[in-house]
């Protein structure tokens, strides 16, 4: 139920001045004047005229008990009470009926005035727990942002997000891409016509496909003869992805451009991508050669001086 | 004759003297190899240890003793690979790959609301802020006079379209008046970076197409003064000036390709004893434009056409003539004159057509608009243009005229005749109305992946540098958090 609010009550505090009141000191404090302690530059009432303030105030609770005592309904009201109520508010009830008519307003828009979010704030609250790609430091999609880091030569980060946002350009405007049954994708990978249009999507979908899921972990001087001993390991997934990406990348590098221009290394970047989620890239057979290395090292996790490792 | 040994270092033999001698013992090779000055020091610690033996040799062929060694390291990170490369690509090739415009995207969605521009839309303050195809005719006449840029965004989007601004609106309705009244309006638009000048002249030159004017494109001024075109002086000129062919035959191919259908309605009404075909009068001018195949001529038919085109018979048009990049015009071009003084580049004959044009010296009997934008990228200061936009802005604005600075040089009073005619518009960035119309046309296109309300168009908006129409495509489209 709505609060019961009378607009005529509160033209009984309304006081109507024709002149502007000399005494401007003593404002109400408003948000960004109570930081009094942090800004000096502002003056507070505090400050020089503090007898002055005291005096406005010790007016101010006088003209109080008189409303309190013109309010009463025994008594009926006297033009003359009303003029000594009017000479004693000044500027400081008038900035508060200010305010209570803004808050009427809002109640009348249907807006709740005491709500936090909008009090005080030009831009109201940000909705919380804060959305990941809010913060300033994760606000680029997770597998993006690592591989931008990977694509940087020579610490240009600007130029590597620049690389970036060009090879999901030219995935958005490609043809969706053909996919090889011979080579299958992550489970639950999107038809191939959804692709295109979600460019990051793709591109993640071509990194973690291509992602070795084990590596080989080389124990020095177990096996004998001066060989180390391999052992499989499950990688991580951030590891994964790097491997996956620098296999990309290498590929890339190796491959002729064909145009000029500050297109080039993103579209050859890109060009593998497709070429990836297609299976045409040769990227594929680094990765089954990783597998198979480790697949055959399976043997060696039986090995005595490994066994209790992990 | 020169003696065998360097006089300086008598005691070591020269590499001249070396080059001939083939059994030189590895000691003595790595040791004057490896002291230009002094050979104390070395001689002291004896022969290098791991030096190869027939490394040595081969070192000393390359230069002077003196010259100094050159680190190699065999396995460099940049090394090219000779045999992987395979075939290179043909001249023009890479360039032709990096210019290249794409106009549509299979990939982006079919916005049904999209509706068609026609001739009277852009007249209509109506429909400002409003998003609208251009029509497949109107896209082949525009490429045709390559009004599409390579670096614009019409890529990502399954058909060209373009948003009326109220800058579009005033445009066209100056043009339109302009022709009503067979007048010539003189227009520059001047704006800062990526605020849609060209997109404007686009805009002009579809309602030109639109109500069947001729329409004269010269898409890069920087192509006329940079020196990159070949020129040459036209006889019997004085002062000289200097026609362009090359440019001049393919600026003739594209009035010809896009202007095809009120070419053919033409005829002749001179005949042209200059040109080296036979043109009789009547015949048609698509007939006249075909007549330049190769650039021997092209400038004498382009001439010719010109002549044709603003002649004050029965059945002319309005014409229509751009050009982009107006800075590079305005200064003195990069050619040499046969003194090897550097040329203005009002002396070159198509600049100069244009700029008599813009200057008020040539009037177009059936009325048209010469219009031309500024560039704000690659491009020199030019003093005294910068100066006659703020003056005619200043007129227009009925403010005081800003005059030029006293202890500045560099002012040309040319440039300033050129520009004393023209009227300014200045193109700033978009409302936030607009901005909200633009990104719901986007986000209907499958491109932007936002939701458009006003919180996100105004945060577009600000990061855009208040409405940048460029930067708002850079925030938004080509980025990487898509």
């Amino acid at each position: 139920m709505p609060p019961r609010l009378n607009v005529w009550s509160t033209c009984r505090a309304l006081s109507i001045r024709s002149t502007q009141p000399v005494n401007q000191l003593a404002q109400p404090t408003i948000a960004a004047r109570a930081r009094c302690f942090s800004d000096r530059s502002i003056r507070t009432p505090s400050d020089k005229s503090s007898n002055q303030f005291k005096k406005l105030m010790a007016q101010k609770l006088k003209a109080r008990a008189a409303r309190a005592e013109a309010e009463n309904p025994e008594q009926p009201e006297q033009p003359e009470q009303e003029e000594q109520i009017e000479e004693a508010a000044v500027e400081p009830e008038k900035e508060k009926n200010k305010e209570a008519l803004r808050i009427l307003q809002q109640v009348a828009y249907g807006i709740n005035p005491a709500d936090a979010s909008i009090e005080g704030h030009k831009f109201g609250l940000p909705e919380l727990p804060l959305p990941s790609d809010k913060h300033v430091k994760h606000r680029y999609d997770p597998i993006v942002d690592q591989m931008t880091r990977l694509l940087m030569e020579d610490g240009k980060l600007g130029k590597a997000q620049r690389d970036m946002a060009m090879i999901l350009n030219y995935l958005r405007t490609s043809p969706p891409p053909r996919f090889n049954p011979s080579r299958p994708l992550v489970a639950g990978a999107p038809p191939a016509a959804h692709l295109p249009l979600n460019p990051v999507l793709y591109f993640s979908l071509a990194v973690e496909t291509i992602a070795p899921l084990v590596g080989v972990l080389k124990f020095a001087g177990i096996a004998g003869g001066g060989k180390a001993l391999e052992v499989p390991v499950p990688l991580p997934a951030r590891k994964r992805r790097r491997i996956a990406f620098n296999w990309i990348l290498e590929t890339a590098r190796k491959k002729p451009s064909k145009g000029s221009g500050r297109t080039m290394f993103a579209h050859r970047v890109a060009e593998e991508i497709v070429a990836v989620v297609e299976g045409r890239s040769t990227v594929w057979d680094k990765r089954h050669l990783a597998h198979r290395i480790a697949t055959a090292a399976r043997a060696n996790l039986n090995h005595a001086k490994v066994k209790g490792l992990r | 004759m020169s003696a065998p040994n360097c006089l300086r270092c008598l005691t070591r033999p020269s590499t001249a003297v070396l080059r001939h001698s083939i059994a030189v013992p590895n000691a003595v090779a790595s040791w004057t190899a490896s002291a230009p000055f002094s050979t104390t020091a070395t001689a002291a610690a004896g022969p290098t240890k791991g030096a190869r033996p027939t490394s040595q040799p081969k070192r000393m062929e390359t230069g002077h003793i003196r010259s100094g060694r050159r680190v190699t390291i065999s396995k460099s990170k940049h090394r090219k690979q000779a045999g992987a490369r395979g075939k290179t690509p043909l001249p023009g090739e890479r360039k032709a790959y990096r210019k290249k415009i794409q106009l549509s995207n299979s990939n982006a969605l079919h916005v049904h609301w999209l509706s068609d521009l026609d001739a009277k839309h852009m007249l209509d303050a109506a429909n400002v802020t409003k998003v609208m195809g251009l029509p497949d005719a109107l896209v082949d006449q525009l490429r045709a006079v390559e009004a599409f840029k390579p670096k614009q965004t019409w890529g990502f989007f399954r058909k060209p379209s373009t948003l009326i601004r109220p800058e579009t609106v005033d445009l066209v309705t100056r043009m339109q008046q302009a022709a009503t009244d067979k007048q010539t309006l003189k227009l520059v638009l001047d704006g800062d970076k990526l605020t849609g000048k060209s997109i404007l002249m686009l805009q002009a030159m579809s309602h030109a197409f639109f109500n069947e004017w001729i329409v004269i494109h010269i898409p890069e001024a920087q192509e006329l003064t940079t020196a990159v075109t070949e020129y040459a002086p036209i006889p019997g000129t004085d002062p000289v000036q200097y026609m362009q062919q090359n440019y001049a035959l393919k600026l003739i191919q594209n009035i010809r390709k896009a202007n095809e259908k009120v070419l053919v309605r033409m005829a002749t009404a001179y005949s042209h004893p200059e040109i080296p075909q036979q043109m009789p009068i009547g015949s048609s001018l698509m007939q006249l434009a075909n007549s330049a195949k190769e650039p021997e001529n092209a400038w004498t038919i382009f001439m010719a056409l010109w002549k044709e085109l603003t002649a004050n018979t029965r059945g002319r048009v309005p014409i229509l003539f751009a050009l982009d990049g107006l800075s590079h015009i305005m200064k003195v071009s990069d050619y040499r004159s046969p003194a090897f003084e550097l040329i203005h580049s009002h002396d070159l004959a198509l600049v100069r057509l244009f700029t008599d044009c813009l200057g008020g010296n040539i009037s177009l009997p059936y009325g048209g608009a010469i219009l031309a934008a500024t560039t704000r990228n690659n491009v020199q200061r030019s003093l005294s243009m910068e100066l006659a936009i703020a003056q005619r802005e200043a007129e227009q604005l009925g403010a005081e005229k800003p005059l030029r600075q006293a202890y500045i040089r560099g002012y040309d009073h040319r440039v300033e005749a050129a520009m004393r005619a023209a009227q300014v518009i200045k193109v700033k960035g978009i409302n936030k109305l607009e901005a909200r119309s633009l990104m719901e046309y986007w986000a209907a296109s499958g491109v932007l992946r936002t939701t458009v309300d006003e919180l996100s168009v105004s945060e577009k908006w600000m990061l855009s540098g208040n409405g940048v129409l460029g930067e708002m495509e850079r925030a938004s489209l080509l980025t990487m958090r898509i």
